[in-house]
């Protein structure tokens, strides 16, 4: 059965790298964090649950995650993810390097 | 850190597998739960947000699989899966796991035993630090003692003098060292012994431990200051020596014994793993100071008896050493003429000496086994891609019948790449049983073949332990094994179309795979006809050897090896002696007729001389004649027939005319066109051309080497020595011509030799069979084991041929039926089959046999009396093929020819 996987574009650290800043502003479980992922994007990435379970998994055994369980606002049990030390210093370090790749694309193609 | 907690949380999850899934069931489910809430929240009815939700996010089912298969660990779950699959799939087809494991133990088996030997034969260094700075001195093995020249200009042998020269002009040397060329018998004797006992011992320079780098295992080795005449006598034992005949006596190191009726000191014991410069069976027991050699005459500058070996400066160039030992040769050649025959001076500017790698000390053995060995490597090679060719057949096989099988877990979803990996799974898990099955034939194999190789050897100085590299070497051929033949029937069955192959499965006349499993029944066929054919063409040669007309007789002889001179006889005493065992022997019980001689034929030992026969001008055209000293009824004792004239006899005492008796290429050589008897002739110079009278001619015997023409000989009497020059006549021999088996009489004998002096030295008593046949262990190991692969090829290519007949007859089961209804006679069923079979052995004999006979041509010359194109040999190992092919073929023919009809065409 084919899958609409919109998230495909997005390399492996990327996806990585957008849920570490969303679950730096709070703790988040798997569909919160799949919500805000797309709504911030204005819908153009959209998560699907396999990509984002997987990075789930990666970045908890990387040890920049970790994961609870708590009981949601509707009062069902879900595993909220947040980040650890090592996760928020990935970010920045992460956070900085895109930003000089994309700076140093722009110029490349900027400069027509 | 990372890694660490990634492989903490993948064992947890391996062991706690159930607890770790049902919070991903529970995280999952939630994820959807709430993505579909969402859904509905904006008006979707339940149904259409669960629907949109599967296909923007995915099923939960496949959502777990991707997280699953994301983690390394599901690798080894699923390995782990595959191997329990495996394990019981080939559980259940027992005949099917038995023939794969054993033809994989056979052929990797072979192999491995193969590359152990040739790992401790051939390409171990001599058990010393940075072996790879020695150096020899000469390019061949050319033995014992020479005077003048050397064959072909290579210099291998050095006098003393010339020793000394080398070593002091040669500083690119660390050390240079001299040894002789051969063991010596030695007599030793400890001071609580009453008889003295034989053992062998190597006479070598002071600094030759030093040059080896060799460290003892206790005391101290010889030092230069041992090798100065003046030196007290010192001496240093072999570790096994002293393990296996003294005991491991801490007591002995340092104390005194007699050696050749000298006292020595035991200053020190070898490491353990050492065995001198020469792998070869019973390396010496004692190494002895050069200076210590009671054969004083070979000092001066004329006798040729050593062995140079050189551990060569780090900085030093081998190229220029090389060519600065030559000019330090010639020089020295050049300032003592007077010590090279006349005949040789024109060869001194010829003569050079090669510097060889001497990593592996003296290559004796490597020497004499690498035409061998080769062979036997491509035997074993052969033999082991007929056994790969066997078991993908086989596989190939039981995946054809296991198609709708295949075709059924293809249509229920597995993926190919999964069908492959489990198939592979299965294929490297029997190659690596086979491996380690062939692993531990390896190791009873190489014992088994070292004992064949050093036959008659009381010390094997190497062990057959598979090394290392040789553990590697079967691993990495198991499972290389294992993925050739599993990737064939696994891709084939890959590429199967679920819904073509349910289709077909049972009744399809065409199938792709049977093409291969033929041509490799065919290349079965052509591997075993070429191994067979070369182990004939050995086995023939072998015979060849073994039972040509040597000039003597081998039944019911003993050959017993004394040394009188370590026994501390003199010259003068020996007349007596030898009067007493010609006296007593015959009459000990069993013996029919008793002599002594100097030596005795194809015992190893060989002496010549140039001879100067009266009234004829020196003649250098040939190689200077072998002569032995031999005693009244010599030739009757070993079975030599006398042709003309007579033997030597009781009435050739020192003070009679003195004698000769000539085989029969002397006289034809020296003697073309008149009658010998009555000739003189004598050695030496000219001077002494009318010494010997010849009495008789005796057939042509080989007393050296087996493969060449008995070489011209001539044999005069113990004791007559050159008039003028002391009696000299040394028995080394007794030979005894005994009724029934020569080991019965040994006791006996031994009774007797200590009756008439007990502290006669008897080096050995051995069968004059055992004898000659060990001149023969390269060839008959390289035969036993020729023949060996030649039978497992024989009988994997017959398995081969019957799986895959058998194979056929189980697909055709249904055409058979329809022919048989349709008025096929038994026979024509039995037939059909039977012809199919011979097309195939026909087609792989065209192929094997040209293919052999090219080989035939590049052996050749490695065999004796064998012609590569012996069309006995080449047919004989075509019949047994084809019968035994026939053979196999037939049981399966014979079934198809039991098809009933009506059952086959119900038959699926």
């Amino acid at each position: 059965m084919p899958m609409t996987d919109q998230s495909s574009d997005l390399v492996q650290g990327t996806l990585d790298m957008l849920i570490l800043k969303t679950l730096a502003l709070e703790p988040m479980h798997g569909y919160g964090v799949a919500a805000r992922i797309e709504q911030m994007s204005g819908g153009i990435f959209r998560v699907n649950a396999g990509s984002l379970f997987v990075a789930f998994e990666r970045l908890q055994r990387a040890g920049t995650l970790k994961g609870e369980w708590k009981t949601t606002e509707n009062s069902r049990r879900a595993k909220y993810y947040s980040l650890t030390e090592r996760g928020r210093k990935r970010l920045d370090s992460e956070t900085r390097e895109w930003t000089k790749q994309v700076a140093a694309i722009a110029r490349i193609l900027e400069a027509s | 850190m990372s890694v660490l907690r990634n492989i903490a949380d993948g064992l947890r999850f391996l062991f706690r597998k159930e607890q770790v899934s049902r919070e991903l069931d529970e995280e999952l489910g939630g994820f959807l739960e709430m993505a579909v809430d969402e859904k509905m929240k904006r008006g979707m009815s339940r149904k259409d947000a669960l629907r949109a939700v599967r296909l923007e996010r995915g099923t939960l089912d496949i959502t777990k699989e991707i997280v699953w298969s994301a983690r390394w660990e599901s690798f080894v779950e699923t390995l782990w899966r595959d191997l329990r699959f495996a394990v019981r799939v080939l559980r259940k087809n027992p005949v099917f796991t038995a023939v794969v494991v054993l033809t994989l133990t056979l052929g990797i088996g072979a192999n491995t035993a193969i590359f152990t030997l040739i790992d401790t034969v051939m390409l171990k260094p001599l058990p010393v630090p940075n072996s790879k700075q020695l150096y020899r001195l000469g390019d061949n093995n050319n033995c014992c003692v020479m005077v003048g020249t050397q064959d072909g200009g290579s210099f291998v042998l050095y006098s003393y003098p010339l020793y000394e020269h080398l070593r002091d002009e040669t500083p690119e040397f660390s050390e240079l060292a001299a040894f002789a060329s051969y063991v010596s018998d030695l007599s030793v004797r400890r001071e609580t012994d009453i008889a003295a006992q034989p053992y062998r011992g190597e006479f070598v320079s002071g600094n030759y431990f030093a040059m080896l780098g060799a460290g003892s295992f206790a005391g101290r080795l010889l030092m230069p200051a041992d090798d100065t005449s003046g030196a007290p006598r010192a001496a240093v034992m072999n570790y096994h020596t002293w393990q296996r005949r003294f005991g491991a006596d801490r007591s002995l190191i340092g104390s005194t014994v007699n050696i050749n009726g000298v006292p020595y000191t035991i200053t020190g014991v070898t490491a353990p793993e050492f065995y001198g410069d020469t792998l070869r069976s019973d390396p010496p027991d004692f190494w002895l100071p050069l200076a210590a050699n009671p054969d004083r005459w070979l000092f001066g500058a004329e006798p040729e008896w050593l062995y140079l070996m050189g551990r060569l400066r780090p900085e030093a160039a081998s190229g220029q050493v090389q060519a600065r030992l030559t000019v330090e040769l010639q020089q020295w050649l050049g300032s003592h003429r007077e010590v090279i025959p006349e005949r040789d001076r024109n060869d001194i500017a010829r003569q050079y000496i090669r510097l060889t790698p001497g990593g592996r000390g003296v290559e004796q053995m490597q020497t004499n086994y690498a035409m061998g060995l080769r062979l036997l490597v491509t035997l074993s090679a052969l033999l082991l891609l007929i056994a790969c060719a066997n078991i993908a057949n086989l596989l190939l096989a039981r995946g054809s019948a296991n198609l709708s099988q295949t075709a059924v877990r293809l249509a229920l979803g597995a993926s190919r790449s999964r069908l492959v990996r489990q198939m592979l799974t299965e294929s490297v898990l029997l190659a690596l049983v086979g491996g380690a099955a062939g692993l531990y034939l390896a190791y009873v194999g190489t014992h088994a073949i070292l004992l064949v190789a050093f036959r008659g050897a009381q010390y094997v100085p190497i062990e057959a332990r598979p090394s290392l590299a040789v553990l590697a070497f079967a691993l990495l051929l198991s499972v290389a094994t294992g993925i050739v033949f599993g990737i064939a029937p696994a891709w084939m069955t890959s590429q199967s179309y679920p819904a073509d192959a349910l289709r077909r499965a049972g009744r399809s006349t065409v199938d792709r795979s049977s093409v291969v499993q033929k041509s490799l029944v065919i290349v079965q066929v052509a591997f075993s006809i070429v191994l067979l054919i070369g182990a004939g063409l050995v086995t023939q040669s072998l015979r060849n050897l073994e039972y040509q007309n040597f000039g003597f007789v081998t039944e019911g002889r003993l050959i017993v090896n004394i040394a009188p001179s370590l026994s501390g006889y003199t010259a003068d005493k020996l007349d007596g002696l030898y009067q007493r065992l010609q006296d007593t022997l015959p009459q000990v019980p069993g013996v029919l007729s008793a002599s002594l001689s100097w030596y005795s034929p194809l015992g190893g030992n060989n002496a010549n001389e140039r001879v100067f026969i009266e009234g004829k001008p020196p003649d250098y055209r040939w190689t200077a004649p072998s002569w032995d000293r031999v005693g009244p009824h010599y030739f009757e004792t070993i079975g030599t027939r006398l042709l003309q004239g007579r033997t030597i006899e009781e009435r050739d005492t020192p003070a009679a005319q003195h004698v000769a008796v000539i085989n029969e290429t002397f006289a034809r050589r020296f003697f073309p066109n008149e009658n010998p008897i009555g000739q003189h002739f004598g050695m030496g110079d000219a001077s002494h051309r009318g010494d010997y009278e010849i009495v008789g001619i005796v057939e042509d015997t080989k007393y050296q080497d087996a493969r060449a023409p008995a070489y011209a000989t001539f044999f005069l009497p113990l004791l007559q020595s050159p008039p003028g020059e002391p009696v000299r006549g040394w028995v080394g021999a007794v030979e005894l011509h005994v009724a029934g088996k020569p080991e019965s009489v040994e006791p006996a004998v031994r009774r007797a030799l200590a009756d008439i002096d007990p502290n006669l030295t008897v080096l050995n008593m051995v069968s004059f069979g055992e004898q000659v046949a060990r001149n023969f262990n390269q060839e008959r190991l390289i035969a036993r084991l020729a023949e060996l692969f030649g039978a497992l090829a024989l009988i994997l290519a017959c398995v081969g041929l019957y799986g895959v007949t058998a194979y056929a007859v189980a697909r055709r089961t249904n055409e058979i039926g329809i022919r048989m209804a349709l008025g096929a006679e038994k026979k024509n069923v039995m037939g059909l089959v039977l012809r199919a079979a011979l097309g195939q052995v026909g087609l792989g004999l065209a192929i094997g046999v040209p293919v052999a006979l090219a080989a035939g041509q590049v052996m050749a010359s490695q065999l004796y009396g064998v012609k590569s194109y012996d069309a006995a040999i080449v047919g004989l190992a075509a019949v047994i093929l084809t019968a035994c092919a026939l053979l196999a073929a037939s049981v399966p023919a014979w079934r198809a020819m039991r098809v009933d009809p009506m059952v086959a065409l119900r038959y699926e």
